[in-house]
């Protein structure tokens, strides 16, 4: 090894030492600059994930979330210099907290609140109405349906989509308590109208629809998944009203041919 | 005409944050520039970034970043430097600039970032890698960067040498400008007077001035233009002003108030041996109705019109010369 690579090789390690001194829990600060930087690290931390996490601070009350945040930073430390892209951990510490075991619901919480994060800042994607007309030209085997900027679906044994839409505002509290205490599961569909993130209960009739798009299938399999219920064409007027279905689009272009 | 109009709407900026991108956009403000934080717009989509390309059609940008660690002897993150480079060779910024500190490294075998402005030892092997890493990121953007000296809690062990000989060889090395924080060098100034006070066993209390009497703002504008006097002539190329907060035992730099008497005096000498170098008014803590920062903005470019003025010989006088 070289002089100069032993020489950062030290400086390394020294720098490493301060890492230590900050992310490191429950030791005492040996001086009030190193202290500074402590504080200043939780407050960052706190700031960033109640940012991503508003409906799971709501749950937990300022104080546990508090605990939480400075807890998972020390656990989680960030590996990124932009904390925005901090955080995707969360449904697992959650779910992994002997503390929060009676509320077991609150990783699938985080889980739809780190997709709607995620999805504010998808790239961005307009709709193309005009796409639609392969619909009527094209086999349902040879076309796809484009979604909106981070789209997905998430599954939850208990009713976490009223859970989340009750601390959005749109829904009743008490009746998302009620579904949890009668164990209801539920599915969510997440997706991004212009740059608003949405956040919807996806009825039962369209999980699997939907799901099968999500996943990029064909229409004519997404159609043969689906629910004996689903309406398509209901669907797809509905969906191309709220943005969720962006266009249509051919999966593959040697395979398709007139219907 | 007593001050240079032009020079009065046209060199200050402000930090541009998420409470003022409506206002801004909507009003037009005569600002020389807004300021960002690069990674607030890293995003592949979203509003922020349609914001940022929208302020850019009617203002100069300059992007500044709080994550790049440069001084980090673990290197530079190469996700990082991708994402500033396709948000510069978007938005085409007037201006890049970045800290000297670190905080990248390992920590119980991972590597982590401290999301923190950390010190640097102000020796040789600090500055080697420093300059290794800013010459990565300016090989990459194809263009200069400027560095902003930090405000430190801490003394890191080793330092061989001053601060501003620490920098001056960072951009001899580098070509690369400084990024003067005056704020940072006068909460440097007085937390030196305060650890130099606390180990002489110096009682604290409070003056209406809101500085512990122990604090000497006299001795620390002397100590920021003594630092401002060892800079190399014409390395700097943007000046930050800023307020702080004074915790009784020691002082933050929170971006939270108005900019101090002492730092509006220490700016007026930056502008006496720096130049005519564009500033900015930063607010970040507590963010206060946008008519406050360009209250300041409108101090700031009387100041340097003011200044300049002085040092510039009438146009006359100069043909003669």
């Amino acid at each position: 090894m070289t002089v100069a690579a032993q020489t950062t090789v030290l400086l390394a390690a020294q720098q490493n030492q301060l890492l230590a001194q900050i992310f490191a829990p429950h030791e005492h600060a040996p001086s009030r600059g190193l202290s500074a930087y402590r504080v200043n690290a939780t407050a960052n931390a706190q700031r960033a994930l109640a940012a991503v996490y508003p409906i799971l601070a709501q749950l937990l009350g300022a104080e546990n979330f508090s605990f939480l945040a400075r807890d998972f930073w020390h656990q989680h430390p960030p590996q990124r210099g932009d904390l925005a892209q901090w955080g995707d951990a969360m449904a697992a510490y959650v779910k992994g907290a002997a503390q929060l075991q009676e509320l077991s619901y609150l990783a699938d919480v985080a889980r739809i609140e780190w997709a709607l994060h995620v999805c504010a800042s998808a790239p961005d994607a307009q709709q193309n109405l005009t796409s639609f007309a392969l619909l009527t030209e094209q086999a349902p085997e040879h076309i796809g349906l484009q979604l909106a900027p981070g789209a997905c679906v998430l599954h939850s044994v208990y009713p976490t989509a009223s859970i989340c839409l009750s601390h959005q505002g749109e829904g009743c509290l008490q009746d998302a308590v009620a579904l949890l205490h009668a164990g209801t599961a539920q599915t969510a569909l997440v997706w991004r109208q212009g740059f608003a993130p949405r956040l919807t209960l996806l009825p039962t009739c369209e999980v699997s629809f939907v799901s099968a798009v999500c996943q990029g299938a064909t229409l004519a399999t997404a159609l043969d998944h689906a629910d004996k219920d689903f309406d398509f064409s209901a669907w797809l007027s509905a969906s191309v009203h709220s943005g969720l279905v962006q266009g249509a689009h051919l999966i593959s272009s040697r395979c398709s041919s007139p219907k | 005409m007593p001050v240079n109009a032009q020079a009065i709407v046209g060199t200050t900026g402000i930090g541009w944050r998420h409470p003022h991108y409506a206002q801004v956009l909507e009003q037009q403000p005569p600002l020389g520039f807004l300021e960002v934080h690069s990674e607030n717009f890293f995003a592949a989509g979203g509003a922020a970034l349609t914001t940022l390309a929208q302020a850019r059609s009617q203002y100069d940008i300059s992007l500044h970043g709080v994550g790049l660690a440069l001084g980090s002897a673990a290197g530079i993150d190469s996700w990082h430097l991708d994402r500033l480079a396709a948000l510069v060779q978007r938005i085409e910024p007037v201006r890049v600039s970045d800290h000297a500190c670190f905080a990248r490294g390992a920590w119980q075998g991972a590597q982590v970032h401290a999301s923190d402005l950390l010190p640097l030892a102000f020796n040789q092997a600090s500055l080697d890698v420093l300059c290794v890493n800013v010459q990565q990121v300016q090989d990459r953007l194809q263009r200069t960067i400027l560095v902003e000296n930090l405000s430190a809690y801490i003394d890191m062990p080793g330092n061989d040498r001053t601060e501003t000989e620490f920098l001056n060889t960072l951009t001899q090395r580098t070509g690369c400008q400084l990024l003067v924080d005056v704020n940072n060098i006068y909460v440097n100034a007085l937390n030196t007077q305060l650890t130099l006070n606390a180990t002489s066993g110096i009682a604290f209390s409070k003056d209406s001035s809101n500085l512990p009497l122990a604090l000497d703002a006299e001795l620390a504008v002397r100590t920021c233009k003594d630092w401002l006097n060892a800079l190399r002539p014409g390395s700097a190329g943007e000046i930050h002003l800023a307020g702080h907060c004074v915790m009784g035992d020691i002082v933050i730099d929170d971006h939270g108030a108005r900019v101090c008497d002492g730092v509006w005096r220490v700016y007026e000498h930056a502008l006496q041996c720096l130049g005519e170098v564009p500033a900015l008014i930063e607010w970040d803590t507590g963010i206060p109705p946008l008519q406050i920062l360009l209250d300041e903005v409108v101090r700031a470019n009387a100041l340097a019109a003011s200044v300049h003025c002085k040092l510039t010989p009438p146009a006359k006088l100069r043909t003669t010369l």
